[in-house]
């Protein structure tokens, strides 16, 4: 700085502008990509976060002129909202576990056992994401159609079971596949039985990955909504179904974004899991990579 | 294989031998019945019922689609969008890539943590937020007010909101996979073609474009598969006419209740998407090999 008497108000704009310039110089791309990504990324959340408490709120305002509760009342006590949040929680969850029964013992399998095929058919999970999901839903919807499955609680279940397969099956197989052998084998020589070394040594070194698996699934699961569309309709609606009918009939703003911040609740369970699963790499898992 | 785990399994072969293929049996039965039965059986049964519901070998299902005018300028508007959505997805998310792989400081944290975040944002939110915000007197036109920009017309209902929402969505996963192709890049490898002259462009072009070609292939194969299967963010954002395939599925299936229609339009969206679908998996394959070979 040149000149020393430069009064506080002066110098902190100054100050400021100074090291907003020196940041656009040393890091100008981050900086212009971090303004508009907050903006293009943030900027719809901000309306859906904002609406779900306004009671008011005209353009061009940037904030509700009023805030408050009332439209939650009004949302909750909506009969067919009332039926589909539990109703999608517990679907999520019998998906989830199903998913883990059938698929956690053919993680084993692939992980631990030798047999022919066994790279192959491994491989052939990544069929679930090598086709158009809608197409598919399509095929499956018409086969469902001359079993009489439309409409019922097994029909969703079993499209939403599909989806599940790749991310129960390789982050588990992955997880064992990489437990040292060499603890299990010494547990084995000083007399454990296998039973017991399964579930002192390998599992609390799977755990984690396997958290990551059923958690990922059964958020994935709940807010499966294309197949549960075309299969569920219309006697079974989960959540994310009734979601469309909110936006598409939307004569009050505020039950959709309530409706829409009750819907990501989720979601915020995965964010607390953010940094694990990044770091395990299972963020991706789900598309095989 | 050790030697103790042979010698284990020999006297017990035929439980050993069985065992692996009863445990991985159920996903498997499950996988082969509701995707590739019902994708066989859609092929089969296009092709062997005719417009008139007659049986016999019959393109005319097919013939009827190409035929039919909305029927092929949605399958059009389907190529369109994928192939926007593409590029602009590259456009997008190669500096963002790049620029998150050599930077660091709090600036570059923030800027991944934002590109991460639509990852914690599910579709159906997404579309309701976007409706809010780039609709007609939404957000963003209030924003923009705010800098004295005036003259906002909305994208909603039109083809670039769909564009928008399908961006939106791809980019974590864009960025998490180019990301991690890049930093098989050493960095040493950059400072040698820097110190025999090699310019910033002909790095990017000479070095890192071959050394992350598979996580290139992956994005674009996802992606295109994505979009020829995607309903919610079409249907919520788009116009009504052209739809995209997923939204003329449901509509020919579900609102005018005809399922051989939407087969024969389903079969084609798997044929469009079969070769995509071979390179997708091809390259998780070698990617898998080489990754194996590593280790």
């Amino acid at each position: 700085m040149t000149t020393a008497d430069i009064s506080y108000p002066t110098g902190f704009w100054e100050n400021t502008r100074r090291s907003f310039a020196a940041t656009l110089r040393r890091d100008g791309f981050g900086f212009i990509a971090l303004i508009v990504l907050a903006l293009l990324i943030l900027g719809p959340l901000y309306s859906v976060i904002l609406w779900a408490f306004a009671e008011r709120w005209t353009y061009p305002s940037l904030i509700p002129q009023q805030f408050g509760f009332k439209f939650w009342g009004m949302t909750l006590e909506r009969a067919d909202i009332a039926a589909a949040l539990p109703f999608s929680i517990v679907l999520s969850l019998v998906v989830t576990f199903i998913s883990a029964c059938i698929c956690l013992p053919a993680a084993y399998a692939f992980a631990r056992l030798r047999f022919r095929g066994r790279q192959m058919f491994l491989l052939s999970f990544l069929a679930t994401n090598a086709f158009p999901r809608f197409g598919l839903y399509i095929s499956i919807a018409v086969i469902f159609f001359r079993l009489s499955l439309i409409g019922t609680v097994p029909g969703v279940i079993l499209i939403q079971l599909v989806n599940t397969l790749l991310l129960m099956i390789w982050i588990p197989t992955a997880a064992f596949q990489g437990v040292d052998r060499s603890l299990e084998e010494a547990a084995l020589d000083v007399g454990a039985t296998p039973l017991r070394v399964f579930i002192q040594i390998t599992l609390p070194l799977v755990m984690p990955a396997l958290s990551a698996a059923l958690l990922l699934t059964f958020v994935n699961t709940f807010y499966e909504a294309q197949g549960a569309l075309i299969v569920g309709l219309p006697r079974i609606v989960t959540m994310p179904v009734l979601m469309y009918s909110l936006i598409n009939s939307q004569l009050v703003v505020q039950y959709g974004a309530i409706v829409a911040l009750i819907l990501w609740l989720p979601s915020l369970l995965l964010l607390a899991a953010a940094n694990r699963l990044l770091r395990g790499g299972y963020l991706t898992a789900g598309f095989g990579v | 294989m050790t030697t103790s785990d042979v010698s284990q399994s020999q006297p017990r072969s035929w439980r050993s031998s069985f065992l692996p293929y009863l445990m991985v049996a159920p996903p498997l039965l499950l996988m082969v019945l509701l995707i590739f039965l019902p994708a066989i059986q859609s092929v089969i049964r296009t092709l062997t019922i005719d417009v008139e519901g007659q049986p016999g070998f019959s393109i005319s299902r097919y013939l009827a689609f190409f035929n039919d005018p909305i029927s092929v300028s949605n399958l059009l508007f389907t190529f369109q969008i994928t192939f926007l959505v593409i590029v602009a997805i590259f456009i997008v998310c190669f500096p963002l890539a790049l620029y998150l792989r050599f930077a660091d400081g709090k600036i570059a944290s923030a800027v991944q943590i934002l590109a991460l975040f639509p990852l914690f944002v599910p579709g159906i939110i997404l579309c309701y937020a976007l409706i809010r915000f780039l609709g007609t007197r939404g957000t963003l036109e209030s924003i923009l007010g705010v800098f004295g920009f005036t003259g906002y017309h909305t994208p909603y209902l039109k083809p670039e909101a769909i564009v928008f929402g399908l961006v939106w969505e791809s980019i974590p996963f864009t960025v998490l996979v180019l990301t991690a192709g890049l930093r098989q890049v050493s960095n040493e490898l950059i400072e040698c073609a820097r110190d025999v002259g090699a310019n910033n462009w002909q790095i990017f072009v000479r070095i890192i474009l071959p050394l992350i070609k598979r996580p290139v292939l992956i994005v674009f194969s996802l992606t295109f598969l994505g979009i020829f299967g995607a309903y919610t963010v079409p249907y919520l954002l788009g116009p009504a006419s052209p739809q995209m395939m997923g939204v003329f599925m449901q509509q020919t299936f579900g609102g005018y209740r005809r399922p051989d229609d939407a087969e024969t339009q389903a079969v084609i969206t798997f044929i469009i998407c079969s070769l995509v679908g071979f390179l997708y998996v091809r390259t998780v394959v070698s990617q898998r090999a080489t990754q194996e070979d590593a280790t």
